[in-house]
Order: structure tokens, then sequence, then C-alpha cells
């Protein structure tokens, strides 16, 4: 690796600006040519592309995933209603009414009240 | 190297080709992107984008135990089996699953239903619950599929069928609170625009994607207590089955609130086999929908107007003769004798009409039922009780009823010396009971209503305010009131209700017009009252019996229904006896 100084010429608006400035530039000795640049190009449009379909498919992939939990809260929720249902049932009058305990009761005789 | 193209080489020719492609694929591709753009999105979006709809749960009903909601209507998911005949293969199997799951719900032609191999689609068997449907399914069964649906299920059975009413096939609310509050019981659907793939499970890829999640309906809890509903209606029945009469009705209402505790009508129909029911009128919510002749109950009202006014006392006096003139009509009690002055408070307990025309005539000037005292009358019974009006309870179907003017030319005297004992207008049960404990509970109307409060998703119970509409009466005027109805149930039926408490209430049996003319043979029995303690009424309880061709009255039929109900609400409500 060798270092040179670049002559170019400058206006003297911009030697004006590079007041202060190094007035020397790096200079690469390795040469790409346009198919290199062209085929590095194309490296880069490929690896972005991988990357965005990467990114689509894990963004895919947890849609699935909330799929079968929303799937599964529903059958949940689908399967809390149906107890709710049940338990409704087994509480409702006719089935008190109809209980062993409620028909083995009888009514009193007499009633008194406990004065205020 | 010289890489430049020499003129006219093969070469040069092959790249003037793929230029040329090139450019021809640089115009399509501009035409179809560019220009079609919009198109072809279109298109795309219609394979890739789907709309699905997601239902809005309808609102659950509640009634109350004491002071807690208790389900009384609830949404279930069942299931329809189905068969594609053209792609079972186990006939004997599927038909063995079925019946042996589905039981009753399973069709009985199963065998002729899988033989129809030109038909894609039979259905098996209906109605199934979700246990039952994953039994079927882990048959694994060719050819065998379900739909999901929602149904209304009711836990306590038949009651209260006609004021909670029933949700058809289209999935709308029909008579009764389903019907009056369907709006609020519907909810809106929600909205889920995504695109899917092929098995419809939603992408987060895509710019127009939609969640609108549904918004369910209101669970609305009803005022009507689930204890008090099912005694009424085992008290009417009994009633029914001792009187002979076919038709019969009962409400009980809080005075103090205006919230109806109790809607019983019979006959009924269970809500849950709504399709099977062939007589549409049983639908029909009778307290609110079948205005009638109220008849003798409507004395108390006329008595209530005559003291508002100031124009009379329980304890005025007048010249009973057993009949009384007006204009080119005599109008006749229904009991004949006790010739000679006596007090209005006595004529109330005999339930005279000669005594409330005279209430009538005194609110005119004393000897006539004028202008004047028809205006006083039309003012306080249409205006003030708001009969013949509706009261815009949340039940479906609810009917005015009539009270004729003064104004129109059939508003005269005769009609409103009819009207003082019950004839001559039509109101409905509920408008006469929420009159009523405007004049039990001391003079103020609440609007009547079914609703208790709302229970939000979380199951809080928020309970609902009353109305208080207007002050019918004053307050004295409605004290002396419940001593006349108190004192006019004492006279003839205190042995009946249980000792230590207030209970009042006046009898009405009412005439049925047949083709314009009063019938002989046939009435209707009423029975008007409330109950509690001396300081509060808390309950009010109006009963009706009739039936085609039935003589049935108030005194006989009526109150002993009502005192049933009345001595069951005063353990109820746990009201302690006076001394």
């Amino acid at each position: 690796m060798s270092y040179q100084f670049a002559q170019n010429y400058s206006s003297r608006r911009r030697q004006n600006w590079s007041r202060n400035q190094n007035n020397v530039a790096f200079v690469s000795a390795i040469k790409l040519g346009p198919v290199t640049h062209t085929v590095l190009i194309a490296l880069m449009i490929t690896v972005l592309g991988l990357i965005y379909l990467t990114q689509a498919t894990r963004a895919t992939g947890y849609d699935y995933e909330t799929q079968k939990i929303d799937s599964q809260i529903a059958t949940l929720n689908a399967e809390k209603s149906d107890l709710e249902i049940e338990n409704a049932r087994l509480t409702s009058l006719e089935t008190v009414k109809n209980s062993s305990v409620a028909t083995t009761m009888t009514a009193p005789v007499t009633t008194e009240y406990a004065q205020q | 190297m010289n890489l430049e193209l020499q003129k006219g080489s093969r070469s040069k020719a092959l790249a003037s080709i793929i230029i040329g492609i090139m450019v021809i694929f640089v115009f399509r591709l501009f035409y179809l992107q560019i220009i079609q753009h919009d198109y072809y999105v279109d298109i795309a979006n219609v394979e890739q984008i789907k709309r699905l709809s997601i239902p809005a749960k309808r609102g659950l009903i509640y009634a109350l135990d004491g002071s807690l909601p208790v389900p009384l209507v609830m949404n279930q998911t069942v299931f329809t089996v189905f068969a594609d005949p053209q792609t079972t293969n186990n006939d004997s199997k599927i038909i063995d699953t079925i019946r042996r799951v589905a039981g009753g719900n399973a069709r009985p032609d199963l065998q002729e239903l899988l033989n129809m191999k030109e038909s894609r689609y039979q259905i098996l068997a209906t109605r199934i619950t979700r246990t039952q449907a994953d039994m079927i399914k882990s048959e694994n069964l060719s050819g065998i599929g379900f739909q999901e649906e929602t149904q209304r299920v009711y836990p306590e059975g038949a009651l209260a069928s006609q004021a909670l009413g029933f949700v058809d096939f289209s999935g709308v609310g029909r008579y009764g609170i389903e019907g009056g509050l369907d709006d609020r019981l519907t909810g809106v659907d929600g909205l889920l625009q995504s695109v899917t793939d092929i098995s419809s499970v939603p992408l987060t890829i895509g710019t127009n994607n939609i969640d609108q999640p549904a918004v369910d309906g209101e669970n609305i809890v009803l005022s009507i207590d689930r204890n008090i509903q099912s005694y009424a209606e085992k008290a009417l029945s009994d009633g029914l089955t001792r009187t002979g009469a076919t038709k019969g009705s009962v409400i009980v209402m809080d005075p103090q609130t205006g919230k109806v505790m109790a809607m019983a009508n019979l006959p009924s129909y269970d809500q849950a086999k709504f399709f099977e029911v062939t007589d549409a009128s049983l639908f029909n919510n009778a307290t609110i929908s079948v205005p009638y002749e109220p008849g003798s109950d409507i004395k108390t009202f006329i008595m209530a107007t005559g003291i508002d006014k100031g124009v009379v006392t329980p304890d005025s006096t007048y010249e009973n003769t057993g009949r009384i003139q007006v204009d080119d009509r005599i109008i006749s009690n229904a009991t004949q004798g006790h010739i000679g002055t006596i007090s209005l408070q006595y004529a109330f307990n005999w339930s005279f009409n000669t005594a409330v025309v005279t209430v009538a005539q005194r609110l005119g000037d004393g000897s006539s039922i004028t202008r004047e005292a028809r205006d006083t009358i039309y003012d306080y019974f249409h205006n003030k009780y708001r009969l013949g009006q509706l009261t815009d309870i949340e039940l479906d179907g609810e009917v005015a009823g009539t009270i004729i003017p003064p104004t129109e030319a059939d508003g005269n005297a005769v009609r409103y010396s009819n009207m003082t004992f019950g004839q001559g207008l039509d109101v409905t049960m509920v408008q006469v009971t929420a009159a009523f404990c405007s004049i039990a509970n001391g003079g103020e109307y609440y609007k009547p209503t079914m609703l208790a409060g709302v229970v939000d998703k979380d199951g809080n119970y928020t309970p609902n305010q009353t109305t208080k509409l207007s002050t019918p009466v004053n307050i004295s005027t409605s004290r002396l009131m419940r001593e006349m109805t108190h004192t006019a149930r004492s006279a003839f039926y205190t042995i009946v209700d249980k000792p230590g408490y207030y209970i009042g209430g006046k009898t009405g049996t009412s005439q049925v017009l047949r083709d314009g003319v009063y019938s002989d043979t046939e009435t209707i029995g009423t029975y008007l009252g409330y109950g509690g303690s001396e300081d509060l009424s808390r309950y009010v309880i109006m009963v009706q019996v009739s039936g085609d061709g039935k003589s049935l009255s108030g005194p006989r039929d009526a109150l002993p229904i009502f005192t049933d109900i009345s001595n069951w609400m005063l353990n109820y409500l746990e009201i302690q006896p006076k001394g």
C-alpha cells in the first residue's frame, strides 16, 4: 500500500474553503472495474431481498402463531359459555324445586316474627 | 483489448435485438404496472384480501333474585350436522353415531338422506351441543361437516315467556323485551379485513388491513324477580283451574319505583320452541297489548279525583236510590238495596255505580256531569293517571287504548258517567297498575319499567335510576285512598289476609262487548290492590281472569289470586307485621 499526492486543480474559492485542511487524499491502488461494480450491486440487492423475505416470513410465522392462540381463546370462551349455561340450568328455580332436598321439605305449621 | 462492437457485426445485431426486446418488456411492464395498476391491484385484492364479519354477541337478559341478577336468556353455540352423500363411505357407522350422540335432534330418516347421492348437502341433525359435535368429530366420519350457529337458551324454561319474547331465525327480536329492546340487545358486528393465506389465516402483510372489533349487545337486567314471577305464574295457573277461566294475567309492581316485579300471562308458550306455536295470539302480552274496559277498578281513580279536587271526602254522603239518571239513561247499581243516605266509603265498599256518578256530578254543578266535570275527569284520567296512552314500557307491542275527550261528540255526559264505573274507555293492565301505584305510594307517578339495570362485560351490575313523571294526586289524597281501599277490602275479605299488615284493593267485574252490545253472560274479573305496612306500600298487584263465554267476577275469581300472591309476597319481602 502506498500513498501519493493527488495533484488536482483547486479554484481560489475552494482554496479559501479548504484553508487549514490537508490537501492530501487517499487513493486506493485497487481498481474495481464496471463488471465488479455490477456484481457487487447485484449481490447487495440480493442480500437486501433475502433480509426482506426473512422478515416477512418470520412475521407470517407469527400470524400463524397468533391465529392458533386466537382459536384456542375462542374455544375456551365457548367452553366457558357452555359451562355458564350449565351452571344457570343447575341453579334454575325448576331444578331447585325438583331437587331431592326441596321435595322432602315441609311447610312450617306456624311462623313467629322477631319484634322490632 | 478493444471491446467496442464492430459496426455491422452479429454481436451488434444481437445487442440491438436484445435492447429491442428489453424496450418491449419495459413498455409492457410500464403498461401493466403503471397504467393498469389499479385494475390488477383490484384483481389481486379479490384473491388475497378477505373481509370477515365478526358477529356481535346478542346481549344476555337477566332477572333478579332478590337483588342479584340471574341469567334468564343466554346464548349457546350449537351445530348443524350435514353430510355430502357423494363422499360418505360408511353409512351404517354414520347413522349409528348420529343417532347415538344427537338423540332426538337427529333426523328420523338418516338412511334415506344418505342415499340421495345426487345431493351434496343433507342435514342429519340440528342444534347439537359442542360436546356432542366433538363426539361425532372424534369418529372421523368421511363426508360429514358441521355448521356453527348461535341460539337463545332459557335456563328458567318458559318463565315470563310473553314478557321476554323470542329471537326469530333471522336473528331479530320479536315480541316482549327481545322485540322492544332489539337495538340495544343486538350490538354492532365487527369487521376484519386482511390479506389471508389459502387457509384464510389472516396475515399482517398488506397496507389495507382493518381490525374493527364487534360491539356486543347490552346485557340487560329485568326488574322481574324470578321468585315472584314463578309464584305469580303458579298462583295464576291455580286460579284459572279453580275458576274455570281460560285466560289470565297478573302484574306485580313496586309502587315506590314503577318497576315490574312480575308479569304473567296464561295461556303461555315455550319461547325455546316458538316455531311450534300455531296460535300467534299466544305471543301477545295481554297486560300491555290487549286493552279492555276496566270495570269497577276505575272507581278508585274517580274517587281519588273527587277527593283531590276537594269536592268529596270518604265521609261525604249522598242519597242512594239504587239508580241515577244521566241525560236519557238510567244507571243502576249492580247490587240493589242499601237505599237511603249513605257515605261514599260505604258505597265504595259495595261498589255502587250511583256513588261514582254522584262524584262526577259534584265535579260539575252538583247535579249533572257538565263540560267542566268532563274536562276534569279527562285531565285526571288521561293526563295525570296516563290512562289511554302508551306508557313506553320497554316491551314490544304495547297498545295505547282509548279515552274519548270531551271535545268530541262522543265525549258526552252519558259516556263520562259510564267511564266513572269503568265502561266506555279502553285501557291496558299496565296503565291501570302504574296509575294505581301513584295512589298507593303518596301521589307520585313513576314510569312503569321492566329494566332494573345493566351488567357490563366484566359482570358488574349497575342498577337503573327510576323515572318520576308527575304527581297526579297530592299526598293527602293518596293517604285517604289507601284508607278507603283498605276499608273496602277489610269490609268483606279481611279474614283472608295475614294479620298485622295493611292491605287494600278494589274489585272489578266488567262486561264484555260482543258485536257492540254488552254481554250479560260474559264478564272479566279483576282485582287491583296493594300490600305492605301502614306507612309504606311495598307492592301493587293486579289480577285479571277471563274466558270466552265465561262469567267471571272480581271478588269471587280474581281476588283469591291476589290474596294468594299477596300473602306470599309479605313473607318473601320479609315485611314485619304490626303488633
